[in-house]
């Protein structure tokens, strides 16, 4: 048992003198998942709406892919992004693999069917009087998408959680395509898995640490606009 | 524009609640579809604003039935989707309507009415050549539902407009033709009080029930009788109104007593001159219809038809109290 105690307490020593190289782990988290999400949102909503309005042809088969790509495993979306990008592959001319910028590309993958999903889930649940009105008005595309994002605002900032708590607690996939070298593509989850695997679980446990207050900053905030705008309807 | 043509109006395609060859909306012509619950009103409005069945058609604006306010404020609601100018129309009709005061509020702390109202402004301050209204009337109360009345009937003036009611009232008031719905088909259309008084079968007449209709201009009134001018001649009439303006008078059929001498006494007012069109059987009673320039229905009993000895071309006097009939106002000053 004792080991879990000196593990506590490596993590107050590794979080007090270990400022620089934490710093730019947590700055390229927070970079290569913020751009994805961005990313995967800005795409992801707008294909949402589509979906959850519905009225199309082909309708039934992208939503069985968006509802795939929510569950897909990512190391294996890893694993396709790395053979894309291998030197050998069909972009492997661009030589961005084991970059920030492939983490980022990697992780769109993952964010784009989790923002497209909870927001079609959202629109889906729109009364039918809603949607009926929606038709009625015949706004133009952009008009009509600002007027069901802030009916479903509260559907839209859970995609955005959703989609943010996918790829900065990823790590199978960044770990393929960004190699987790130190001061260029460590982040902090495959920062854990480099300490955890040397048995240096002190300062894997403030990693962790670092990584959930992160996440519970986000999500916070998130949840905070959600309610707002609640309160304000 | 000239006339709206809207065709094939078949919903769903395999078994269809709705099957209209074509629907063609005169110029400026306020036409009623008038019919029973789930005679497939409401879906033959949605295929014509093309909310379902594919065809998007320009030019319509369209009230559902059940209006959706969206998040946000009153106003930002009554203004969604109207240009500049349509804007200025809408807060125009919002103070018509009587929500002026709540526009500053939220959409969801509105009443059903309220909220009925606003998206009424909206609809009626498009510019589109043909306006599409659901029930406009049915979520207001009572009190609200004549004024409210009004000003949709001064606001559709000249306009081309189809306007979806169960409610017969509401549809004289509103329209000035009317096409019966039944079982998805139209049975009969013509003029609101050509098909109110004398609908062609018994299906129809079952549907509209049997009243009157005479349009008219109020001339002078002391707050409960009213004076209004028809076909040269003056009626008197229940109604609130005062100064000149166009109204629509409604009577039931059962409120019409038929003579064959013209009336020396003066109890009641109203007496109109006709010659019998057509005889009908309704029920136990007999329904005269009387060619007075329109068609004005009267039922009475088998005994005073004979007595009075009736035939079809038999020229008649009609007479309806006063407080049997009611005036509507229909917007615009005469």
């Amino acid at each position: 048992m004792d080991f879990i105690f000196d593990a506590f307490g490596e993590a107050a020593d590794f979080l007090r003198e270990s400022s620089g190289e934490l710093g730019a782990v947590v700055g390229l988290t927070l970079l290569v998942a913020g751009i994805a999400t961005v990313v995967a949102v800005t795409l992801g909503v707008p294909l949402g709406i589509t979906l959850g309005l519905g009225r199309f042809r082909g309708r039934q088969l992208l939503l069985t892919f968006v509802n795939v790509g929510m569950g897909i495993p990512p190391v294996l979306v890893g694993l396709i992004v790395l053979m894309i990008l291998w030197s050998d592959g069909p972009l492997g001319s661009l030589d961005i693999l084991f970059t920030p910028i492939a983490m980022v590309i990697v992780q769109i993958f993952l964010a784009l069917p989790i923002a497209a999903g909870v927001t079609a889930g959202a629109v889906s649940s729109l009364s039918r009087d809603a949607v009926e009105q929606l038709a009625a008005l015949r706004l133009g595309t952009v008009r009509q998408g600002i007027v069901v994002v802030k009916e479903v605002w509260p559907g839209v900032t859970a995609a955005v959680a959703a989609s943010f708590g996918r790829v900065v607690s990823e790590v199978g996939a960044v770990l393929i395509v960004g190699g987790n070298i130190k001061g260029e593509t460590r982040v902090l989850t495959t920062a854990i898995v480099q300490e955890t695997r040397q048995a240096r679980f002190g300062a894997a446990l403030a990693l962790g640490l670092v990584l959930l207050i992160i996440a519970f900053i986000v999500t916070g905030t998130l949840t905070w606009l959600q309610s707002r705008e609640r309160a304000d309807a | 524009m000239p006339e709206r043509r809207f065709e094939d109006l078949r919903w769903p395609a395999d078994r269809p609640v709705v099957d209209i060859d074509e629907l063609v909306v005169e110029e400026g012509e306020r036409l009623v579809l008038f019919g029973p619950n789930g005679s497939g009103k409401t879906t033959a409005l949605r295929l014509m604003a093309g909310t379902i069945g594919g065809d998007r058609p320009d030019g319509v604006a369209y009230l559902p039935q059940r209006p959706y306010l969206f998040r946000g404020t009153a106003r930002s609601n009554l203004e969604l989707g109207l240009d500049d100018g349509e804007r200025g129309r809408a807060s125009q009709l919002a103070t018509e309507f009587g929500v002026s005061d709540r526009l500053d509020g939220t959409a969801r702390s509105l009443s059903g009415g309220e909220r009925m109202r606003i998206a009424l402004a909206r609809t009626l301050a498009s510019d589109a050549g043909v306006v599409l209204l659901d029930e406009p009337l049915a979520p207001l109360d009572h009190r609200d539902r004549e004024q409210t009345a009004t000003t949709i009937a001064a606001a559709l003036h000249g306009r081309s407009a189809v306007i979806v009611s169960h409610d017969r009232s509401s549809a004289a008031i509103l329209g000035d033709s009317l096409a019966v719905l039944v079982d998805g088909r139209i049975r009969q259309r013509g003029p609101i009080a050509e098909v109110l008084a004398t609908p062609i079968d018994d299906v129809v007449a079952e549907v509209v029930g049997i009243s009157n209709v005479l349009s008219g201009v109020a001339i002078s009134g002391d707050g409960a009788l009213v004076e209004v001018e028809w076909q040269g001649r003056t009626i008197v009439a229940a109604g609130s109104q005062t100064s000149r303006e166009r109204v629509k008078v409604l009577f039931g059929g059962e409120a019409v007593a038929v003579h064959r001498e013209r009336l020396d006494g003066a109890s009641p007012r109203n007496v109109i001159e006709g010659t019998i069109s057509d005889i009908r059987t309704v029920g136990r009673l007999l329904e005269v219809i009387v060619d007075c320039g329109v068609p004005v229905a009267a039922l009475i009993t088998p005994g005073s038809f004979e007595t009075l000895d009736l035939h079809q071309g038999s020229q008649v006097f009609l007479s309806v109290k006063a407080v049997a009939m009611t005036a509507v106002s229909v917007g615009g000053a005469q």
